[in-house]
């Protein structure tokens, strides 16, 4: 189960951003509290309804995520339970000089729990690199430099040299280092940039699809991973691509529908608007290209309801639909890894807990034994 | 029709632009369309043999990967005209390449004998801050860019108001043009904070020419150039944006060719 933490509480008669100049006066503290109180319980419960893990991811400067240092999360979910794994999906690497401190904060994680964080790298958001100052220009050569030396931190012994072209370090000896040997499973999410996919299928990482694409979007994404791997010399594992989509359970299609649209289009019209800007240098030109192509397919542009149900954006429905339209998008794109966001845009508490006793008593038994034991659906 | 051709500089394709009669003049372009042979350039031609080259990571030339900060693009212009066998030349800059054209100034003062500083990026000062050149849409763009908004160049950026109004290979190279751009200038943005203290370094006479309804960099930066740099003047366009090279050729070409043909 994935969380996003988002700000429910917008003004309903904001127009602008959701990112890099959303007021922050609409932020309120003591409403802070309680949300991310709320959203920690949520995280928490999953563990009891037998999801395999809960994902968190970094965001700076916005009201469609709230969680800056996700570390933090996961170190609280951490220490709160015992069994599944902890996905922070991910740290923005570029964002942190040196890069030690993602090497320092996941071994704290992982040493924590006991050996259950999942490592997600990301060059991070276009909008953080409006908010950070940091040049995007340089976000991938920075992105790579900083993966090789925490990857080098977890798996070779200090302290050593590190001269790259960016960072310059003279004794690397982080403590502690991880309980999982010879590190923690790295995942790497993405928006469809070709240097990403590349990147990852070089790696023998995962690849992780960000989501609120039409389904066409995801399905040309994970066959050019494929493809991309093929290249590489070998066949992709469905565990390497992970599907993110929003899912929504109730008794019945009508009532899914009418609980959860309201919450579904907050989201889409009041936190997706400013995500999409693409800062220069950021991915090539060619990808830049291919990926405002896709922007007609991106949930921001999206009018109607049927096109919310015709594009798979969310799922929403009685658990027989769900259980049919998820089966059935796991074959057709071939991931072995399901991240649901079961809490969208303003859906309160009390629908968020139902949906997810519903998603975890009627859909994922059905989807483990549709896609077999090994198809995590985190 | 100026004559093309590609030089080396230390590894680096230059795409060059060369027309005209008379002495060499080096321009030095903004980040948006003069980095093509425009009017300005064939007005400035009439006097002088115009060079024009493309910024590192613009239009053909290369080598942007080489490139950090603003240090190494004055570099790459003092090896051009090592390249090209020129000991002191006569520069024009507008804009991103103003900016540049004053680095070259300050640093190497002895390699500049006049300077014309066109809307000139470079400087910083926090009660008029440098409008936003890479997070703007394309009609934003028109707004800060142009006086006129009915120039056929703002008519254009007016109109284009998604993605899939915008041509494919203009979208490529504004995408190319932006990154080299942000390669220099992302943070600090758009200026070098040793500038402004460098400049009386400068021996160049020197006209900062300025358009009087610039919003991306107002005329206050105008002002503050002429101030620092010793002996400078100001000639401000009315009526006039960003890109007096675009939107004002002729009177451009007029103030430059009066400054640069004194003696």
């Amino acid at each position: 189960m994935f969380h996003l933490m988002p700000w429910p509480h917008l003004p309903e008669s904001y127009a602008g951003p959701a990112w890099v100049k959303c007021p922050n006066a609409f932020y309120d503290g003591r409403r802070g509290h309680a949300l991310y109180n709320r959203y920690l319980d949520e995280l928490v419960r999953a563990e009891a309804l037998g999801f395999d893990g809960v994902c968190v991811n970094e965001h700076h400067a916005n009201a469609y995520g709230n969680m800056p240092s996700p570390n933090l999360i996961a170190s609280i979910l951490a220490r709160q339970t015992e069994r599944m794994r902890i996905a922070v999906v991910g740290n923005a690497l570029p964002l942190y000089n040196p890069p030690l401190r993602v090497a320092e904060e996941y071994a704290m994680i992982d040493c924590i729990s006991g050996g259950r964080l999942i490592a997600g790298m990301v060059v991070g958001g276009g909008p953080e690199y409006y908010s950070n100052g940091i040049n995007p220009a340089e976000a991938r050569e920075r992105f790579s430099e900083a993966l090789d030396l925490i990857v080098r931190c977890w798996t070779e012994p200090g302290p050593f040299v590190h001269t790259g072209k960016h960072y310059k370090l003279r004794y690397v000896n982080p403590w502690p280092t991880p309980v999982q040997k010879p590190h923690p499973p790295i995942w790497i999410p993405g928006a469809g940039s070709y240097e990403t996919m590349d990147f990852v299928a070089r790696r023998r990482w995962a690849y992780m699809g960000i989501p609120y694409f039409h389904k066409r979007i995801f399905k040309r994404n994970f066959d050019y991973f494929r493809e991309a791997c093929a290249k590489e010399g070998y066949a992709a594992s469905p565990e390497q691509m992970g599907w993110l989509v929003p899912v929504y359970v109730a008794e019945t299609d009508a009532r899914a529908r009418a609980e959860f649209e309201p919450h579904l289009w907050y989201f889409a019209r009041k936190l997706l608007p400013g995500i999409n800007v693409s800062p220069p240098g950021y991915t090539s030109p060619r990808s830049a290209l291919k990926m405002l192509g896709a922007f007609g397919d991106f949930m921001l542009n999206v009018g109607s309801w049927d096109e919310i149900v015709d594009g798979a954006y969310a799922i929403v429905g009685s658990p027989a639909t769900v259980r049919t339209q998820m089966a059935e998008m796991i074959h057709w794109l071939g991931v072995g890894n399901v991240l649901t966001l079961l809490q969208l845009g303003t859906l309160p508490a009390d629908l968020t807990r139902r949906n997810m006793e519903l998603f975890a008593t009627e859909v994922l038994p059905h989807l483990r034994n549709e896609i077999g034991p090994r198809a995590a659906a985190s | 029709m100026p004559a093309r051709r590609i030089v080396q500089v230390a590894g680096k394709d230059v795409r060059l632009l060369t027309g005209g009669d008379g002495p060499p003049l080096l321009y030095l372009h903004a980040v948006g369309a003069d980095v093509d042979w425009l009017e300005i350039h064939d007005r400035l031609a009439r006097h002088f043999t115009v060079h024009l080259p493309a910024h590192p990571g613009f239009a053909e030339s290369t080598g942007i990967e080489q490139v950090d900060g603003i240090a190494d693009v004055v570099l790459h212009y003092v090896d051009l005209l090592g390249v090209l066998g020129l000991r002191a030349v006569p520069v024009v800059g507008a804009s991103f390449g103003g900016w540049i054209a004053a680095e070259i100034a300050a640093l190497y003062p002895e390699r500049v004998e006049r300077l014309v500083l066109v809307d000139a990026l470079g400087l910083w000062i926090d009660a008029a801050p440098i409008g936003e050149l890479f997070g703007s849409t394309p009609p934003e763009l028109a707004e800060m860019l142009f006086h006129d908004q009915d120039h056929p160049l703002a008519q254009m950026l007016r109109a284009m108001t998604s993605i899939a109004d915008v041509p494919e290979d203009f979208a490529h190279a504004q995408l190319k043009a932006l990154e080299a751009a942000a390669k220099v200038g992302w943070n600090p943005y758009m200026h070098d904070p040793k500038l402004e203290v460098r400049l009386r370094r400068v021996t160049a006479p020197t006209l900062v020419v300025w358009g009087r309804e610039d919003r991306l960099v107002p005329l206050v930066y105008g002002e503050r150039y002429r101030d620092r740099i010793p002996g400078a003047g100001l000639e401000v366009l009315p009526r006039c944006g960003h890109l007096p090279a675009i939107e004002r050729p002729a009177e451009l070409a007029e103030v430059a060719l009066d400054f640069l043909s004194r003696t």
